[in-house]
């Protein structure tokens, strides 16, 4: 049985970094390249899976291969936990302990629904390769349906999720303030390569513009 | 190669040929990652999954967080959780979006907790995963005071049960799908750190030290 909603979602420890802001789930889905998804096995024992992830409005899209008992279980219905993350700076205090990071995370619980409308199934698609680039989802080649026999997607709704963002320099004590020890934080982000072409790409086909407008943090 | 990781759990079952059981190449992997992810099941049998950092010594991978902590309560000692670890190291586009996929490497390790109790190893995790967040650090920043340490929990799993996938290379796509005319290859990313920010705080004078100027995870290669 699911716990109460509310109580999943409150942010016990540093309930200062909870962000009720409704628009900020939601971003962090989006920003985030992949995320976690986390469930319960046969044997009652927790499983987690990397994956990559798309948002249309209030629901999250996953997408696996039918013959994963992963796939099987989530699509089947499976009470699911999906953590997105961001780091954006390295926070260091003067003290090991105060050490932390400037990161915003979405956790998002519920339980998924196989899609199997096609126009769903071919929006989805198209979201997620829209969201590991936007743009992309114009030029690649949609779907066939011998593709769907391999793949399923599942849909989830955001409808409990919460979001936690630390923002700002270290918190030392301040009797630590004086110590002899550098503080700050170091902003880190996401920069991208050169792209390289396929070594089969056929002769003449320029390496989009899209390529170049890749930010994420 | 060191296979006594495998088990039905870690053996990598979707595109086989890219599981990594070698504990070389898994402990490398959760050395460069910055964070991880942890799961578990909580009381009501359903389950959670957190952002944190974790820090590996030889053949254990540890979790820290506060007494007060709802996660460090919920897994605090003999209690089954999985860790996974994601770095991306570039975006594959193929022609079709079926075949889009990235270059990536994962790790997923499997254990029951234990908490950590012994003073001289929780001096030396405390130290550890200070230094996983800047290589180095731990020398310099002021370590945990006897109170600091109490309002702390570590707990540890062994490595005995852990995989990794690693996915690398150019797109490859049926015949049929070669010919469109569509651009396919590698968009590599690669996480890089910006200006260090000075501590409004800072006492004057405090110079920034070489491995917050030269910041990179261990392992990767430099920019």
């Amino acid at each position: 049985m699911s716990a109460d909603p509310g109580e999943r979602t409150t942010i016990h420890r540093h309930p200062e970094r909870a962000d009720q802001d409704p628009a900020t789930v939601p971003r962090i889905l989006d920003e985030a390249l992949t995320c976690t998804v986390a469930w319960v096995d046969a044997e009652g024992r927790p499983r987690a899976l990397p994956t990559i992830h798309a948002r249309i409005d209030d629901t999250l899209y996953l997408h696996g291969s039918r013959a994963a008992r992963a796939w099987k279980a989530i699509a089947g219905g499976a009470e699911i936990c999906i953590v997105a993350m961001l780091i954006d700076e390295l926070v260091l205090a003067r003290t090991s302990p105060h050490h932390s990071m400037n990161y915003r995370s979405a956790v998002v619980y519920g339980h998924a629904r196989e899609v199997t409308d096609p126009e769903e199934l071919y929006a989805a698609a198209r979201a997620i390769t829209h969201h590991v680039l936007p743009g992309r989802e114009r030029d690649a080649a949609e779907p066939r349906d011998k593709d769907w026999r391999e793949t399923l997607i599942v849909g989830m709704p955001i409808t409990e999720a919460s979001a936690k963002v630390r923002a700002g320099p270290p918190k030392d004590d301040t009797s630590d303030l004086d110590l002899d020890v550098w503080a700050g934080t170091l902003p880190l982000r996401t920069v991208v390569g050169d792209p390289i072409p396929s070594p089969d790409l056929r002769e003449g086909i320029a390496a989009p513009d899209y390529l170049d407008g890749y930010r994420r943090p | 190669m060191t296979t006594e990781a495998l088990t039905p759990r870690t053996r990598v079952r979707r595109l086989p040929e890219l599981g990594v059981y070698e504990r070389d190449q898994i402990k490398a992997i959760l050395d460069e990652a910055l964070y991880c992810h942890l799961a578990w099941v909580a009381a009501d049998g359903d389950p959670r999954v957190i952002p944190t950092i974790h820090t590996r010594i030889d053949d254990t991978l540890y979790v820290h967080g506060s007494n007060a902590s709802t996660t460090l309560r919920g897994i605090r000692g003999g209690v089954p959780i999985a860790i996974a670890v994601t770095i991306v190291d570039g975006i594959r586009f193929a022609r079709s979006m079926f075949e889009h996929s990235m270059n990536y490497r994962t790790v997923i390790v499997y254990g029951t907790t234990q908490e950590v109790t012994d003073p001289t190893e929780l001096a030396r995790v405390f130290d550890a995963i200070t230094d996983q967040v800047a290589p180095g650090r731990s020398a310099d920043a002021r370590r945990p005071t006897d109170e600091e340490l109490r309002q702390t929990t570590f707990v540890k799993v062994s490595l005995d049960e852990c995989s990794a996938k690693v996915s690398e290379g150019f797109p490859e796509e049926p015949d049929d799908d070669l010919a469109l005319d569509v651009w396919a290859g590698i968009l590599p990313l690669r996480t890089t750190p910006g200006v260090p920010q000075d501590d409004p705080l800072l006492k004057p004078g405090t110079p920034q030290p070489p491995y917050v100027t030269n910041w990179r995870r261990p392992g990767a290669t430099p920019a």
